[in-house]
């Protein structure tokens, strides 16, 4: 069978106005980055033939077809996909596999939601625990962290330099809700506790706001308005237990086999990867992912991640937009709209290479986990 | 009788319903794969190892470990705010399955992952027991 290496491309990506905005259904958020990433892309809304819709946790009322319905777009190829925050990297291969066997030209994917002015699902629990006082995807990850403080070491020591040079970058990204904010070391051990063992600065913060990309073939790409993005490696892998019972709180979650599948089908090695956008719900979940894509050893984090390396100027940039942490919570659409801006070079003040004293990028690596690392999926994405 | 008590209960549906009657007698009780042994928790309908559908409800001995645990130190619900700081926990029990529940009787201060513990049940209203931890030495 051949492969789905460099068949097909991201050519559209779609934002609109995020943090708190008030007064406006999820719906409305779908649309508008949809509607963005169609005139990004230089297409016309009669070219738009395949749709995938993610979601809000907070408002399944919004489906595939009432997307389209607004959208004013008939397509041959639709579905709503939800792999909590796996999903973006989910949209995107199932996209590709959809052009790639001409089932459609152009699937434009989204995600939108209101859930920090709106009515928002995340206090409840994902898998149960609320007869316990389990609220909130916080203390399910909490729980990982700490055993993972047990069982190799790890912690606040660690966390920090994480949050610290994802807030670098958010401080060169006018589009992030800390544009504005530096953060010190001191400033993050001063943050309010909130689940132990983490803290404030520890947990992303949910926005209002919409988030769109297209895929096409890598052929069809080539003609359209903007540089093409090219999708080299694809990979997923949802281990899905409950995780009261999870064996991947401490690794190896998903990010290792859907990583693996990823690199394999790129043909690439991870000294390629010239940045990583990873799925950054939690501090603790960027230090397990990138341990298990293999950067570095179990346990050897706390020597590897250090912020010097990981902000601006550094020899591991990491998550370049200031992720969900410091940007936008954007479920995986943040890292990976992040990775296409990037390989652009549309980033601005932050854009890797010169302008940040970074490697240019050719490869970029992006990482979507979901549920409570319970679902997962990679993308390896090239100029 | 505690017809005052405020907090979430748990969600009864027909898959979990014969776990929370057991409770209530203040049995501990998972589902047990006739077919290859696996004790499954939370309760469902097929042995998520081999698909068999034949299962039993063995008791088990209530005791285990704390595999781990958070702390809250805010309060997400209004019915926790006089609890702060509480714990939840994942107990390892030792047939094998871990569940979620609460470590009581210890400062949480003074908690630690391994720490042996052993369930009691709380009756929190006329139809709910839930079984919760308290720390052994
Ligand atoms: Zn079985």
């Amino acid at each position: 069978m051949e492969s789905l290496k460099d068949k097909a491309a991201i050519v559209g990506v779609g934002y609109t106005p995020q943090g708190k905005v008030p007064g406006r259904s999820s719906l409305s958020f779908h649309l508008e980055a949809a509607k963005n990433a169609i005139s990004d892309a230089g297409l016309k809304i009669q070219d738009v033939d395949g749709l995938l819709v993610q979601p809000a946790m907070g408002d399944p009322s919004v489906t595939a077809a009432l997307v389209a319905q607004y959208l004013g777009v008939r397509v041959r190829f639709l579905s709503v996909l939800d792999a909590f925050g796996a999903s973006a990297g989910c949209q995107a291969q199932f996209a590709a596999m959809a052009v790639a066997h001409g089932l459609a030209n152009y699937v434009v994917c989204t995600y939108g939601e209101n859930a920090r002015s709106g009515v928002s699902e995340y206090g409840t629990a994902l898998n149960g625990g609320l007869e316990y006082g389990l609220f909130g995807p916080a203390a399910c990850y909490a729980i990982a962290a700490r055993r993972a403080m047990h069982e190799f070491g790890t912690g606040p020591e660690t966390w920090k330099e994480i949050a610290v040079a994802q807030r670098r970058w958010a401080n060169l990204n006018p589009r992030a809700a800390m544009y504005t904010r530096p953060m010190t070391y001191q400033d993050y051990y001063d943050a309010r506790i909130l689940v132990e063992p983490f803290r404030l600065l520890d947990i992303c913060q949910i926005s209002d706001s919409g988030r769109a990309f297209i895929v096409t073939t890598a052929e069809r790409a080539r003609d359209l308005k903007k540089r093409p993005v090219y999708i080299m490696g694809m990979g997923q892998d949802h281990p899905a237990t409950n995780p009261q019972q999870a064996t991947f709180l401490t690794g190896p979650t998903g990010a290792k086999l859907s990583g693996e599948q990823a690199l394999k089908m790129a043909g690439i090695t991870l000294k390629a990867i010239d940045a990583c956008e990873i799925y950054d719900c939690f501090t603790y979940t960027v230090e397990v992912e990138l341990m298990d894509y293999g950067f570095y050893g179990r346990g050897e984090g706390k020597d590897f991640l250090k912020a010097g390396r990981l902000g601006p100027g550094g020899d591991f940039p990491l998550n370049t937009s200031g992720g969900l942490l410091s940007e936008a919570y954007q479920m995986g659409f943040t890292p990976l709209t992040e990775a296409i801006v990037q390989l652009r070079g549309e980033a601005g003040d932050r854009q890797l290479g010169v302008p940040t004293g970074t490697r240019e990028p050719e490869i970029i690596l992006v990482s979507n986990n979901g549920g409570v690392m319970q679902t997962h999926s990679t993308l390896i994405l090239r100029k | 009788m505690m017809t005052s008590y405020t907090k979430p209960l748990p969600i009864i549906n027909d898959d979990n319903r014969q776990y929370w009657e057991y409770c209530k007698q203040h049995e501990l009780r998972m589902q047990q794969c006739n077919d290859c042994g696996y004790i499954r928790f939370p309760p469902g309908i097929i042995c998520p190892r081999c698909h068999s559908m034949a299962a039993g409800w063995v008791k088990l001995s209530g005791r285990g470990k704390i595999y781990s645990f958070v702390v809250y130190r805010v309060s997400y619900h209004p019915s926790y705010a006089d609890d702060i700081p509480y714990v939840v926990a994942v107990i390892q029990l030792a047939e094998g399955p871990r569940m979620e529940s609460d470590v009581t009787g210890i400062k949480v201060e003074d908690l630690k992952v391994d720490m042996p513990v052993e369930v009691y049940f709380d009756d929190v209203t006329d139809e709910v027991s839930l079984p919760k931890f308290k720390a052994v030495s």
